[in-house]
């Protein structure tokens, strides 16, 4: 590489950076990001959880999958329609640097808030509920891995050209909802039948439940692997569909 | 390679509405040019097209030579950007939008905190630098906007109507920026409403109007034109349509157009008409009920200067939306 391709990349990581930063800065304290990235969550964990008979550990590995996909997820599609409204979206958007560095940016958001997220039950259930972590090294792969997967899922949401949060809450609830109940989260893979496991295959959630299974418990129905390498391949699928889309947006002027 | 901007035949649909309708020009590097035109003439449609925000339907642009469709890059990176609305980040303080703007365009570190500094105080907003933005006026956003859009040192600035809204000492410093960059080097591409404005701080201005330009040339040359569509307006008591022949024929007057009770009179020197127009009610009997000068409206300018009728589109903007609906079908 030559050094005004390295001093270019220097560049683009600098910026991704700077905008991921930025986001933290500006949003962590907005409503709907609490609202929807800390409450929401919690409230489903609680409310699916309370009533069945499962243990810390068991607990801990739901808890920790659903705040990643969540936090994560929500965060471009509560943050793009907002700054698209002030107009500062277009500020990143003509800045000398490519979109995907935007996007590369806009999905280290949701990960640093889904990991905040995650990092803050760790501790509580590391310490309160003294929860056996089987294999952290797997955990924290996990954690960074699923936060930045349903990141950029979020991002395909927030790429429908709108300015309005509602105009693409709305879209997003209607996937991420049925991902989330198709997937391995509320009953465990093992304990599905063959045709509903089948479907659940189909949820990205599953795969990052399995892994904290892993990791947490000792135990997953899918090899280690595979979900890692299934996330990553959704994760990059993900950005490249929202890369597309913010492609296409532009003839409308988003 | 003297041009800025070459742009070659640009055009924009929104749906159906021809909002840009195949316009070419030129910018000069170190030129102030005017893009001038009326409400929803297709100002901030070519501006954003010209920044890379919206994609053309047709036609190309080029800046610095750079054919900006295939990569944007190259112009990015010398252009700055105010747009019509304040884009700042509220919920940040000055300061720290004029570092998040610095990183972004890879200002170097050691010189982004006194170039934010000099911005600040040139801007009058030094002492309000740890305020967050959303306590300031639209005039200190506006401001900060602008900062903003020059903490890179660009060679060519955008500004979409940088001062509607703004108390004289805003718009002042506002111009004098623009000429101060002007005079170091930049080229200035600066949307505008106001033909005073633009008359003021351009080298040459292009007149736009319902997506299409009307004429590029230098203010003094264009100002002939907007001599021509001054006007007087009276409204007078007893009011009929036989006062129409009897304006018509004063020295002067070159077109007479009704406008609910009121008449307009054209003419390219109104203060030489007042005084007929007075001695006309006089000598009939007729009551003044108002009498007053109007400077020349964007869109007279541009019937004027295409030829057209004057005096009639303004106030017929439904027949207008019908003449730009696109003939053919959908892209
Ligand atoms: N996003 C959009 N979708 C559909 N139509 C649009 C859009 N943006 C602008 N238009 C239409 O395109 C035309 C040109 O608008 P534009 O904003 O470019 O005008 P303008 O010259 O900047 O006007 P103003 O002085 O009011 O800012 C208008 O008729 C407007 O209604
Ligand atoms: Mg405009």
């Amino acid at each position: 590489m030559n050094t005004g391709k390295m001093r270019r990349l220097q560049n683009e990581v600098a910026q991704a950076w700077a905008v991921a930063v930025k986001d933290v800065r500006v949003y962590y304290l907005t409503p709907p990001m609490i609202m929807f990235g800390l409450a929401l969550p919690l409230f489903l964990f609680f409310s699916f959880s309370v009533k069945r008979e499962i243990g810390p550990e068991q607990g801990m590995s739901r808890l920790l999958a659903l705040t990643t996909f969540f936090t994560a997820s929500s965060a471009g599609v509560i943050i793009i329609p907002m700054e698209r409204r002030t107009g500062t979206y277009d500020r990143l958007l003509a800045a000398p640097m490519a979109l995907i560095t935007l996007l590369i940016g806009k999905t280290l958001v949701g990960a640093f808030f889904a990991a905040a997220v995650a990092l803050v039950s760790l501790l509580v259930g590391l310490i309160w509920l003294h929860v056996d972590v089987a294999n952290p090294p797997l955990l924290i792969t996990t954690l960074v891995l699923a936060s930045l997967t349903f990141s950029a899922l979020g991002l395909v949401f927030a790429s429908i050209p709108s300015r309005s949060v509602g105009n693409i809450m709305m879209p997003s609830t209607l996937i991420r909802w049925p991902l989330l109940f198709i997937s391995g989260i509320f009953i465990p893979l093992s304990e599905m039948s063959p045709w509903a496991r089948a479907v659940a295959y189909l949820s990205p959630l599953t795969y990052a439940q399995e892994l904290m299974n892993r990791a947490v418990l000792g135990e997953s129905l899918i090899a280690p692997w595979l979900s890692l390498t299934v996330l990553l391949l959704s994760g990059v699928v993900f950005l490249a569909a929202a890369a597309w889309m913010h492609q296409r947006s532009r003839r409308l002027g988003y | 390679m003297n041009n800025a901007i070459v742009v070659d035949n640009l055009t924009k649909y929104y749906g159906d509405l021809l909002a840009v309708d195949h316009i070419s020009f030129e910018v000069e590097q170190g030129e102030i040019f005017g893009f001038l035109g009326p409400n929803g003439a297709g100002k901030s449609t070519t501006q954003r097209m010209l920044t890379t925000l919206l994609e053309p339907s047709d036609g190309r642009i080029f800046i610095y030579g750079h054919d900006i469709a295939r990569d944007a890059y190259p112009a990015k990176r010398r252009m700055g950007l105010v747009p019509e609305e304040s884009n700042v980040y509220t919920e940040l303080s000055a300061w720290d939008n004029l570092m998040f703007t610095a990183q972004l365009y890879r200002v170097p570190g050691s010189q982004r905190a006194s170039r934010a500094q000099e911005l600040l105080e040139t801007f009058g907003l030094w002492e309000k630098r740890h305020v967050k933005a959303e306590d300031f006026s639209k005039g200190m956003r506006r401001r900060l906007s602008i900062a903003m859009a020059i903490i890179h040192k660009p060679t060519l600035l955008f500004l979409d109507e940088p001062t509607p809204g703004l108390d004289t000492q805003s718009t002042h410093a506002i111009h004098g920026l623009i000429r101060q960059m002007n005079a170091e080097g930049a080229t200035i591409f600066l949307t505008t409403h106001q033909i005073e404005e633009a008359n003021q701080l351009c080298s040459r201005v292009a007149i736009i109007d319902h997506g299409q330009i009307a004429a590029i040339d230098t203010p003094e040359r264009l100002k002939a034109a907007f001599r021509r569509v001054q006007s007087v307006q009276v409204a007078l008591e007893p009011d009929g349509a036989a006062h129409g022949q009897a304006l018509a024929a004063l020295e002067g007057v070159t077109t007479v157009v009704r406008m609910g009770d009121k008449w307009r009179l054209y003419t390219a020197d109104p203060s030489a008409l007042l005084p007929q127009v007075v001695d006309y009610a006089r000598v009939h009997k007729l009551r003044l009920v108002s009498l007053n000068t109007q400077g020349p409206s964007l869109e007279d300018v541009f019937l004027e200067i295409t030829g057209q009728e004057i005096g009639t589109v303004a106030h017929e903007t439904g027949a207008n939306r019908d003449r730009r609906q696109r003939k053919g079908g959908k892209r």
